[in-house]
């Protein structure tokens, strides 16, 4: 009787049923939950590489005044909708984490704001630390941008996706370009027979 | 003795009443609204049809100008799209001889999931992010590149002609994908893209395709595409005319994209339930003929066997589901356009009339949009169907 009682329990045919506990990963390991996209652990392996490579070029590493950079959106050119700017705000967090005051990064994404609270020091109506008339406003030493770039392949076999992940440094006063490193990724998937 | 019944009849009532978990979830009753039922089925309804009622939502939202309402379920949607890979246990069923096709989680076609992208690209651009609309609009001819007739693959107009134009803003060069565009016009010339225009208008009319079943056991996918009441628009804005013509059919799209890997498999059901139906029936006909005709005990034994043996293949037969999925993103238009001008900083007032094929305006359709246009740095997207609310100001 209790056999049939706990056969006849009707949980079955859901999958499931008690939840699936929060899982902890790391951001730099794949997880159950995989596409052919860009995912976490693409953003920390690329970005680990590239801030690792900017702190080893001359320009940087031996600057007798730490330079200040201004970083550009990064360029999607891929098939794959992304926040791209979250590749620059993770580079751009570890070189101020690791490289201990060597490079300057300006926030130009917040020049209005910026601009609005010189004029409020200039015209008295916030107090102000220092002489606000004086522009003090730094200038760029370096911009840092990239741009990520796709090959999509599709048939019966699956699905590719290669990207290319390039970011480069190019010098504000001579446009030449001091640095540049890449990373590339590809990744390939084959959805079940259903949905073919 | 009854009272030995009595304790194992309340057990059993005990069962079912604590079986608290069913099978199936609460299908919400519909009122028609989409705006309505698409929220409650999300929520409450199967997480199989959970797709189809977000893509139905953002089509709706869409066209009432409820665009964060849109992103948010389009995401969702593209989530799921990205995501589909390796082994899925609801696509497994889907295969197997005794459950629907129905039974998997919904995504659509290749055209449906298209249109996902198209919609999600053109909220990119609005939101002023022109690389993510560029990508949008590959990934739609992407979900469109494995069509059994290569002629049909990757054969949509628009997403091409937005790549060229997005990259012939963003600087780039844009000729690649104009030339993908013009090649799949088929008889259409479509207009010079034109960088500088700073006002995009992303029209859309007509009844979408729908799917039906058809064959012995309906395990064959088809498509119909109602007539169109509205076959192209005129736009006006200011003082200037613009005809828009249809670039991209979307029942075009969904029946030529040939046969899926799915119809082969509902194939083999529908021949397994054939076979099985077939043999049953000659067996139980075999066995009792033979065991209403024999006198001998053996042989009437026998030929019960063989009926048993066919009652059980006949009941495998019943039990064979090869229906074809008919699940359908069923708020879609038939025609896709677009048209693009440059505009200065100001007030101006657009007026969208649609018309038959005859060239007749169907006035109870004209939209009118208000157009704010603060800066001609950022293009000013517009999104009208026939079906879209009026007036709007944006």
């Amino acid at each position: 009787m209790m056999a049939v009682l706990a056969a006849g329990c009707a949980s079955s045919g859901v999958k499931n049923p008690s939840g699936v506990p929060v899982t902890h990963m790391n951001a730099d390991e794949q997880g159950f939950v995989a596409g052919t996209g860009v995912e976490s652990q693409d953003l920390v392996m690329v970005a680990d590489k590239m801030s690792r490579s900017i702190l080893g070029i001359p320009q940087i590493a031996n600057a007798a005044t730490p330079p200040s950079i201004v970083i550009n959106p990064v360029d999607n050119q891929t098939r794959f909708p992304i926040n791209k700017d979250i590749f620059l705000t993770r580079i751009r967090a570890q070189l101020n984490s690791k490289a201990q005051g060597r490079v300057v990064f300006l926030a130009r994404h917040q020049m209005e704001e910026l601009e609005k609270e010189r004029n409020r020091k200039r015209e008295g109506q916030v107090t102000s630390s220092s002489d606000p008339s004086v522009q003090e406003f730094k200038g760029a030493d370096y911009f840092l941008t990239g741009s990520l770039q796709g090959l999509s392949t599709r048939t019966k076999a699956g699905t590719s996706d290669y990207i290319l992940y390039n970011f480069h440094l190019i010098d504000a006063r001579t446009s030449a370009i001091v640095w540049e490193d890449m990373a590339e990724l590809k990744k390939q998937g084959l959805e079940d027979a259903a949905y073919r | 003795m009854k009272l030995l019944w009595q304790p194992v009849l309340l057990a059993l009532a005990a069962s079912l009443a604590g079986c608290a978990t069913s099978r199936k979830p609460a299908v919400p009753p519909l009122t028609g609204d989409i705006l309505v039922d698409a929220p409650r089925a999300i929520a409450s309804g199967p997480a199989r049809d959970r797709v189809i009622w977000q893509y139905r939502l953002a089509a709706a939202a869409m066209r009432q100008g409820k665009f964060d309402l849109a992103k948010q379920n389009l995401d969702e949607v593209l989530l799921t799209l990205g995501g589909i890979y390796g082994k899925d246990p609801d696509a497994k069923k889907a295969r197997s001889y005794f459950r629907a096709e129905a039974r998997k989680t919904f995504i659509g076609e290749p055209y449906e999931r298209s249109m996902a992208y198209i919609y999600r690209g053109i909220i990119y651009w609005m939101d002023g992010e022109r690389d993510n609309a560029r990508a949008c609009f590959r990934s739609a001819e992407f979900e469109d590149s494995d069509a059994a007739l290569q002629e049909y693959a990757g054969d949509w107009v628009l997403p091409d002609y937005l790549d060229g134009l997005a990259t012939a803003k963003l600087g780039g060069d844009g000729s690649d994908a104009f030339q993908r565009a013009q090649a799949n016009a088929r008889g259409i010339k479509l207009p010079p893209a034109r960088p500088e225009a700073n006002v995009l208008f992303f029209v859309e009319f007509g009844p979408g395709p729908t799917k039906y079943a058809t064959g012995q056991y309906q395990q064959e996918l088809r498509f119909n595409t109602p007539a169109s009441p509205v076959a192209s628009a005129m736009l006006k804005v200011d003082a200037r005319q613009i005809p828009i013509a249809p670039t991209d059919d979307v029942g075009f799209q969904a029946t030529t994209r040939g046969g899926r890997v799915m119809d082969h498999i509902l194939g083999n059901k529908a021949v397994f339930k054939s076979a099985t139906d077939a043999a049953g029936s000659v067996a139980m006909l075999g066995g009792i003929t033979t065991a209403v005709a024999s006198r001998d005990r053996t042989t009437q034994q026998v030929g019960l066997g063989i009926a048993l043996a066919g009652l059980a293949t006949t009941l495998v037969s019943a039990a064979t589901v090869p229906k074809a999925d008919t699940r359908a993103w069923d708020n879609l238009p038939r025609y896709l356009s677009f048209a693009c001008l440059p505009l200065p900083v100001g007030q101006h007032v657009a007026t969208l009339q649609f018309l038959d094929s005859a060239g007749q305006v169907q006035s109870n359709l004209t939209k009118t949009i208000t157009l704010n246009i603060a800066t001609t740095d950022r293009d000013k997207v517009v999104f009208v169907s026939d079906a879209s609310i009026t007036p709007q100001t944006l």
